[in-house]
């Protein structure tokens, strides 16, 4: 045996040799091709990683997987390279993510599939959002665009809001982590909506909102939820996970609170309508009044005519009956006793004539 | 209730039964004149409260970088 080589158990080699490679490698990320996947009793995952050059096996449990993964994906795995007490040489993966856009796309179908399946993104599930709220808690991260882009169109459209902010990493491994313990730190507060908002990125930024824990957590919110992430053409599970979804940060602050410019602009129009409102009342009202005085107008008008013509005719036949017409045509109006021997006056047109009966015989 | 006390949304309801009024059998002209400087009145309350308000944003001190 040569004398400067250490002797070890076998146990103690690999314990060294794990605190060796523990000191070198605390934690790598190594990027490859899936094989062999296969998950075991429900709990255990195991599948390797390789390309051209080698294979190494990986471990990890099923709730340390995030993402759905499957044989051919390229993932990236974030792990601690160990040897086991069997001496098989793998890697204890903590967290594994698709690598490049097709597996995201592929991985994010799948878990959509999945938590679809299940009803999760169900339109039945969706709260309203209250009205006007008072208290909203924000998941962001306050150095984002994003977030100041919403906090910004919030104030310009409302006031009067509490807001409560859990800064938290929005892209990353441990981003889909912080933002569900964010959200489960507001589930025991009284907010009246959480937002989760989170600017443009590429697949990869925005990776951390198509997480199954998050998405599942998202869906769980006792509080109403409303994300808005990434532009507009994007969709993320914690999108349709979401109670209300916004298409951006500043669409997220749009759909939370009323436009207060509009709202005053509104009350002014309201108001500046009464006047002519009120002028056009009045001028009914004249008008009514013109209609009324016409109508009487009418009826007196048409009462002196009747009279009018009433008189007039009165007059025509009275007219007729005058006894002097009657003198003038040649007769005579006799006044006094007819009785013989009595004095008697016979008028015509123009005499009178003083005259004594001397004879009165009844006609045949 | 004193005016001042009365929240936005009070006013606002307070404007829309105004404004029914004057669209509705009750509208009298004798009082659309004292209705219609009540309703201008809540509008510039309104406006008022509305430019007023102020947003309280407040970052928690809590980290969620660890469980």
């Amino acid at each position: 045996m040569d004398e400067s080589s250490l002797l070890l158990s076998v146990s103690d080699f690999i314990a060294v040799t794990n605190q060796t490679l523990e000191y070198a490698y605390p934690t790598v990320s190594v990027e490859g091709e899936v094989a062999s996947f296969k998950v075991n009793q429900g709990k255990y995952v195991f599948f390797d990683i390789k390309d051209q050059g080698g294979s190494i096996g990986c471990f990890m449990t099923v709730w340390q997987l995030r993402v759905p993964i499957e044989d051919g994906m390229k993932v990236i795995v974030t792990a601690t390279p160990k040897l086991t007490q069997w001496g098989k040489f793998s890697l204890t993966v903590r967290a594994v993510r698709p690598s490049g856009e097709g597996n995201l796309k592929k991985s994010f179908e799948l878990l959509r599939a999945k938590l679809e399946k299940e009803g999760l993104f169900a339109l039945e599930r969706k709260r309203r959002l209250p009205e006007i709220p008072h208290h909203v808690a924000v998941v962001s991260s306050t150095d984002a665009a994003g977030y100041k882009d919403f906090i910004k169109i919030v104030n310009d459209r409302w006031g009067g809001l509490k807001i409560d902010v859990a800064h938290v990493q929005v892209q990353g491994v441990g981003a889909p982590d912080q933002i569900l313990r964010a959200i489960k730190y507001f589930n025991e507060q009284e907010p009246e909506v959480i937002v989760i908002i989170r600017g443009g990125g590429s697949a990869d930024d925005l990776s951390a909102f198509n997480d199954e824990l998050l998405v599942r957590e998202i869906a769980a919110s006792r509080i109403p939820t409303l994300v808005g992430v990434g532009h507009e053409v994007d969709v993320s599970l914690a999108d349709l996970a979401a109670d209300v979804r916004a298409a951006t940060p500043s669409n997220a602050a749009q759909l939370l609170v009323p436009d207060k410019n509009e709202i005053i602009r509104n009350v002014r129009h309201r108001v500046t309508l009464l006047l002519p409102r009120t002028i056009q009342a009045l001028e009914r009202g004249q008008q009514n009044l013109r209609d009324t005085l016409e109508t009487a107008l009418a009826a007196i008008r048409r009462r002196y005519d009747w009279y009018d013509d009433h008189i007039r005719y009165n007059r025509r036949v009275l007219s007729e009956l005058d006894p002097r017409k009657v003198l003038a045509r040649g007769y005579a109006l006799i006044r006094g006793d007819l009785t013989v021997g009595k004095a008697i006056e016979i008028e015509k047109s123009d005499i009178l004539i003083k005259a004594e009966v001397t004879h009165v015989d009844r006609k045949a | 209730m004193s005016t001042e006390k009365r929240s936005i949304a009070e006013k606002t309801a307070q404007l829309d039964e105004l404004v029914s009024w004057f669209d509705s059998d009750a509208f009298e002209l004798e009082q659309a004149l004292d209705k219609f400087k009540e309703a201008e009145k809540l509008a510039a309350e309104i406006e008022k409260d509305l430019l007023a308000l102020k947003n309280e944003v407040n970052v928690i001190k809590k980290k969620f970088d660890e469980a």
